[in-house]
C-alpha cells in the first residue's frame, strides 16, 4: 500500500493526527494533513486516492469534492449518514474507525492496483534492454515507444518485482533466463 | 520506544532492541550490563553523555533525527563514532552474511544457480560498500579534520538543507532483501535462508541509520568547511 495517498483536510489539529497516525501504524498508508490552502496547489498529476475531510471545508469547496465523490469520506461527530458521501464518525471507539477506514481502503480502488506480479511480454523486453545496459533512450528507439512509456514500464517492473537499481534488475533477468 | 536518557538502565535498552548491542559495543560496552544506567556506564567507558544518547536515540527510533544537536557535537566524536561503525561492518557484518550465504550455498542439496546469483549480487555491493569506506577513512575524514584545524576558532556554520538522497548502496540491499524474499525458488535449507535474510537486515538498518549521520550531519560540516 506504499503508493497510496491520502488527504487529511481538517482545522482540528488532534484529529488529523490521530487519524494520520491510524493510516500509518494500522495500515502503513501516508495520509497528509492538509490546509485551506492545499486546493490552490491542486495538481491533478497526484491525484490522491482518498480524501477524509470536515464538513465546514467539504461545503466551502462542494465544487471540489462532487466529482471525487467516490473518494471523499465526510468527517462526523455523531453517526448520521449524508446521502452524498460516506461518513466517519470520529467518536467512534478506535476498532470501529479502524474497521470503517479498512473498508474504504479496500473498496473501489481495485483498478489503480496492479493485478498480477507476473510481468508482461512488453515489461519483459524491456528488462531485457535494461539488462543489457540501455540507457531509457536507446530503448525507447529500440521498441519504437515514447520515453513516457519506458518510464512507466520501468515503475511496473520495479512495483512487480521489488527490484530498483540496474543491477539487481540485470541479476534478475539472469536468473530467470532473460538474458 | 519512547526517548532514552541518561538515567535509562542499559539492560532495559538491550531488551528492547536487541540490535543496539552492535552500536554499545562501538562504545566500548558489551553484554553483562548488569543494572548500570546509561550515566554510570558512560563514566566509567569515559563517554560523553549527550553523544551517547543522542547516537542511541536516533538509532532506536527512526523517525528521531534532532539534526541541531547532532551539528553541535564535535567533527572529531562523530567521524570517530562513523569510523567504529565501520570497523564494525568490516570485522563483523559483512564476513557474517557472507559466512551465512556460504552455509546456505554448501548445504543446498542441488544446484541452486538463484542463490549462487544473488551471492554474486552481494558482492558487487560488498565491493561498492568497501569502496566507500576506503575513500572515506582514507580522503573524506581527513581533509575535514584538515579543514577543521585551518578554521581553528571560526568554525563556520555548517549548510542545514542538505536533503537525504538515494544511497545506491541502500537501493541494491533492498533489492537483494526483495530477491531472497520475493523470488528465491528450488531447493534450500530454509533455516539458513532464514539467517542470510536476518544479516543483511541488520546491515540494512545499521547503513540506514549511518547514512543519516553521515549524509545530514557530517556532509554539511564538510561542505562548509570547504566553502570558507
Amino acid at each position: 500500500m506504499s503508493d497510496f495517498k491520502v488527504i487529511i483536510l481538517t482545522f482540528d489539529t488532534l484529529r488529523a493526527i490521530g487519524l494520520r497516525s491510524i493510516f500509518d501504524t494500522t495500515f502503513g498508508v501516508s495520509a497528509f494533513i492538509a490546509d485551506e490552502h492545499y486546493f490552490g496547489s491542486f495538481s491533478t498529476t497526484k491525484e490522491p486516492h482518498l480524501f477524509f475531510v470536515d464538513l465546514d471545508i467539504l461545503v466551502a469547496n462542494l465544487g471540489f469534492f462532487l466529482p471525487r465523490k467516490s473518494k471523499t469520506v465526510l468527517l462526523t461527530e455523531d453517526r448520521t449518514s449524508n446521502d452524498d458521501f460516506p461518513t466517519l464518525c470520529i467518536n467512534d471507539s478506535e476498532s470501529d474507525i479502524i474497521n470503517t477506514i479498512s473498508t474504504f481502503l479496500t473498496g473501489g480502488h481495485e483498478e489503480e492496483q496492479i493485478t498480477t506480479n507476473t510481468l508482461s511480454q512488453r515489461e519483459i523486453e524491456v528488462l531485457r534492454l535494461i539488462a543489457s545496459g540501455r540507457i531509457n533512450k536507446e530503448i525507447a528507439q529500440e521498441l519504437n515507444i515514447s520515453i513516457n512509456t519506458v518510464l512507466s514500464h520501468r515503475k511496473n517492473i520495479t512495483a512487480k518485482l521489488g527490484i530498483k537499481s540496474i543491477s539487481g534488475l540485470t541479476f534478475y533477468a539472469m536468473m530467470n533466463g532473460i538474458i | 520506544m519512547t526517548l532514552i536518557n541518561k538515567d535509562s538502565k542499559l539492560s532495559e535498552i538491550i531488551i528492547h532492541d536487541p540490535s543496539t548491542i552492535t552500536v554499545l559495543d562501538r562504545f566500548g560496552i558489551a553484554l553483562g550490563v548488569g543494572d548500570a544506567r546509561i550515566s554510570d556506564a558512560c563514566q566509567e567507558h569515559d563517554i560523553d553523555v549527550n553523544f551517547f544518547t543522542t547516537i542511541l536515540n536516533t538509532y532506536i527510533n527512526e523517525s528521531y533525527f534532532p539534526q541541531a544537536a547532532l551539528l553541535a557535537f564535535s567533527t572529531s566524536k562523530i567521524i570517530d563514532y562513523l569510523e567504529k561503525t565501520y570497523e564494525y561492518y568490516e570485522r563483523n557484518v559483512i564476513p557474517n552474511i557472507e559466512r551465512h550465504f556460504a552455509f546456505l550455498i554448501s548445504k543446498t542439496p542441488s544446484k541452486n544457480s538463484n542463490l549462487v546469483l544473488m551471492r554474486q549480487f552481494f558482492d558487487e555491493v560488498k565491493t561498492e560498500l568497501l569502496q566507500r569506506i576506503d575513500d572515506d577513512r582514507n580522503n573524506w575524514f581527513p581533509g575535514i579534520a584538515l579543514n577543521e584545524m585551518k578554521a581553528i576558532g571560526k568554525m563556520p556554520n555548517p549548510v542545514k538543507d542538505c536533503e537525504d538522497f538515494n544511497d545506491p548502496i541502500e537501493e541494491k540491499i533492498d533489492d537483494l532483501i526483495n530477491m531472497l524474499v520475493m523470488h528465491l525458488k528450488g531447493d534450500y535449507d530454509h533455516n539458513l535462508g532464514y539467517a542470510v535474510v536476518t544479516a543483511i537486515f541488520s546491515l540494512k538498518k545499521d547503513i540506514k541509520q549511518n547514512n543519516r549521520i553521515r549524509n545530514r550531519i557530517l556532509t554539511p560540516i564538510s561542505q562548509a568547511l570547504s566553502n570558507k
